[in-house]
């Protein structure tokens, strides 16, 4: 796997995400030509630039988003299980999204608004709590992470479930869509909300590119060399928080992109953050955009929401590299 | 002040929460450390060693008292600082560290990299090369730390340690879960890097002939406290040592370090 050297591949998951997010504005249950968006004929013009690109694009940014915070999780706590949605992140933030959703209703432009800021809220909530927990045991062993994870996660869909049962049919209709994790109706609105988070996610990562690296040796070693640990944790986890929070305000929580790609581009790329984080931001939105794309095509002209297939992918992911993990001891 | 130690400890007390109910306490305890010594730390299990060493190491903070570098407070120092100063190689690492010796060993220089430097530059490069060499390891510096020995990885940290270049090097158990002749390697090379290299050295070790055989000085400590502090032959004498780990020891051959004896 490791033939190519790691800019190489960096460079090509660079060409793979621009031929994403050229090519898949063109396919759907209705193909367009590029050759009648470049014409100027209205009908694929109004396809290509109103309805798809954005989808794309958020496509790229959340995805990217997904996989880039998931590294940073996975690193802090030197466990590869963990990501957003097995944290509870995703979860804490999908709450504070649908308590604002309750109370939003006829609030009208005030909406996005105050979704983000209770989908901050959630996820910098639940982030603290499962941190918090995990690391009172001294060892920050995979068990008590992610049980800390299973105990916020529960918590949170029993209060998301509470909140849509006190909302009205309509209220918990959209609710429960928005849950599932999609990107089917967005603008570039929520594509220019998304980019801004995700580029601090991705500086805070880069510019902490060293002290990752040297905690992959271990909280003492890297402490030894000079690494401000307690610092260092909490500049990642505000900075991944946030990028959940801002990303689970557009598009629901949704689940595993941010296991699955991380772990793939270790064995492409390798261990260094340097090129790591990119290599997430690039595979993570190529990703997700070509999920998203499968999601909206494979049962056209239904339009499944993708955090379904994602979810669908990463489960059986997951509980492989557990076993996997498991039998290495 | 005008030749203050190199490492000193005034009055330090830390506080650990221990397992279970009951905390444990370190000191108070006195210490001095002078330039180019090698000072090797005994003591049965439990008794301090590894909390005494975080605490010169700057990596846990004192509960009371304080500890300095160069008659400067480690307190006034940055964690980078005091890295550029210290090193320090732990006894307990990770199973499984995916990165490759010389990778390892680079990341020694973060002490001495900016933020924003993408790669280290000439001089750390040459920092690198020069631990490699100094260890002997240069052969496997592109194998993966996760293939190697115990032994090996062992001399792998070590020389990742002294790439930060730092005046101090500490070592806790060097020698533990090696077999004899890795430890013999990694006793050489801090023979070497004290005698030749004119490294001040501290150790934790279990391993009372290598105490004698590299420490300037060798300190007990039990419960705690410190129980004797001087010359290998005094504090690795029989009777010290039967003190200190309440079994009965014999005088070793030639004077050197006394031996357990397992007849009463």
């Amino acid at each position: 796997m490791r033939s190519l050297s790691p800019r190489s591949a960096l460079a090509l998951l660079g060409l793979l995400w621009l031929a994403v997010a050229f090519g898949a504005p063109l396919l759907g249950s209705q193909p367009i030509g590029l050759s009648d968006v470049l014409r100027g004929d209205p009908t694929a013009l109004a396809i290509f630039w109103q309805l798809r690109l954005p989808r794309v694009l958020l496509a790229l940014l959340a995805g990217g988003a997904l996989a880039t915070a998931g590294l940073g999780f996975q690193t802090l706590f030197r466990n590869p299980l963990a990501e957003p949605y097995t944290l509870g992140v995703a979860g804490g933030a999908a709450l504070g999204a649908v308590l604002a959703l309750r109370v939003s209703e006829g609030l009208g432009a005030l909406g996005l608004p105050l979704v983000a800021l209770a989908s901050f809220a959630g996820a910098l909530g639940a982030t603290a709590l499962v941190a918090g927990v995990a690391l009172r045991r001294k060892e920050s062993e995979t068990g008590t992470l992610l049980l800390a994870g299973i105990g916020v996660s529960l918590s949170t869909s029993a209060l998301i479930l509470f909140v849509q049962y006190l909302a009205d049919a309509t209220q918990t209709f959209r609710m429960v869509r928005w849950m599932m994790g999609g990107l089917s109706v967005v603008g570039y609105r929520e594509v220019l909300w998304l980019l801004p988070w995700t580029l601090l996610g991705l500086a805070a990562l880069l510019a902490s590119r060293w002290d990752l690296n040297l905690l992959l040796a271990g909280e003492e070693i890297a402490a030894s060399r000079g690494v401000d640990v307690p610092r260092l944790r909490l500049r990642i986890l505000l900075a991944t928080s946030l990028m959940i929070g801002a990303l689970v305000a557009v598009a629901g929580p949704i689940g595993f992109v941010g296991l699955m790609v991380p772990h793939a581009l270790r064995r492409l790329v390798g261990h260094d953050h340097l090129i790591l984080a990119p290599a997430c931001l690039l595979g993570g939105g190529a990703f997700l955009a070509l999920a998203d794309l499968a999601a909206r095509t494979v049962m056209a002209p239904a339009d499944l929401p993708v955090g379904v297939l994602t979810a669908l992918l990463g489960g059986p992911f997951f509980l492989v590299l557990l076993a996997v993990r498991r039998g290495r001891g | 002040m005008n030749d203050p130690a190199i490492l000193s400890a005034h009055g330090l007390v830390r506080q650990e929460r221990g397992r279970g109910s009951s905390g444990w306490t370190l000191g108070p305890l006195d210490l001095e450390v002078s330039v180019g010594e090698c000072l090797a730390i005994v003591g049965p299990n439990g008794a301090g060693k590894t909390t005494l060493l975080r605490c010169l190491a700057g990596l846990r903070e004192p509960t009371a008292g304080e500890v300095a570098h160069r008659g400067r407070r480690f307190a006034d120092l940055s964690r980078r600082e005091l890295a550029r100063r210290i090193a320090y190689v732990p006894q307990v690492r990770p199973a499984s560290v995916p990165l490759s010796v010389r990778e390892a060993v680079e990341l020694g220089r973060y002490p001495h990299l900016s933020r924003f430097q993408l790669a280290p530059s000439a001089t750390d490069h040459r920092a690198i090369d020069r631990a490699l060499a100094a260890a002997g390891i240069e052969a496997f510096a592109e194998r993966p730390l996760d293939e190697l020995s115990g032994g090996e990885r062992q001399m792998a940290w070590i020389a990742a340690a002294l790439a930060q270049e730092a005046e101090v090097l500490i070592l806790d158990e060097p020698t533990t879960h090696l077999d004899p002749r890795h430890q013999r390697d990694v006793a050489g090379l801090l023979h070497r890097l004290h005698r030749e290299g004119g490294a001040t050295v501290l150790l934790a070790t279990h391993d009372l002939e290598l105490a004698g055989l590299l420490g300037d000085r060798v300190l007990a400590l039990r419960s705690g406290r410190i129980a004797s502090l001087g010359p290998p032959s005094e504090v690795l004498a029989a009777d010290s040592l039967a003190d200190l780990f309440d079994a009965p020891f014999r005088a070793g051959l030639d004077g050197g370090t006394a031996r357990l004896s397992l007849a009463p």
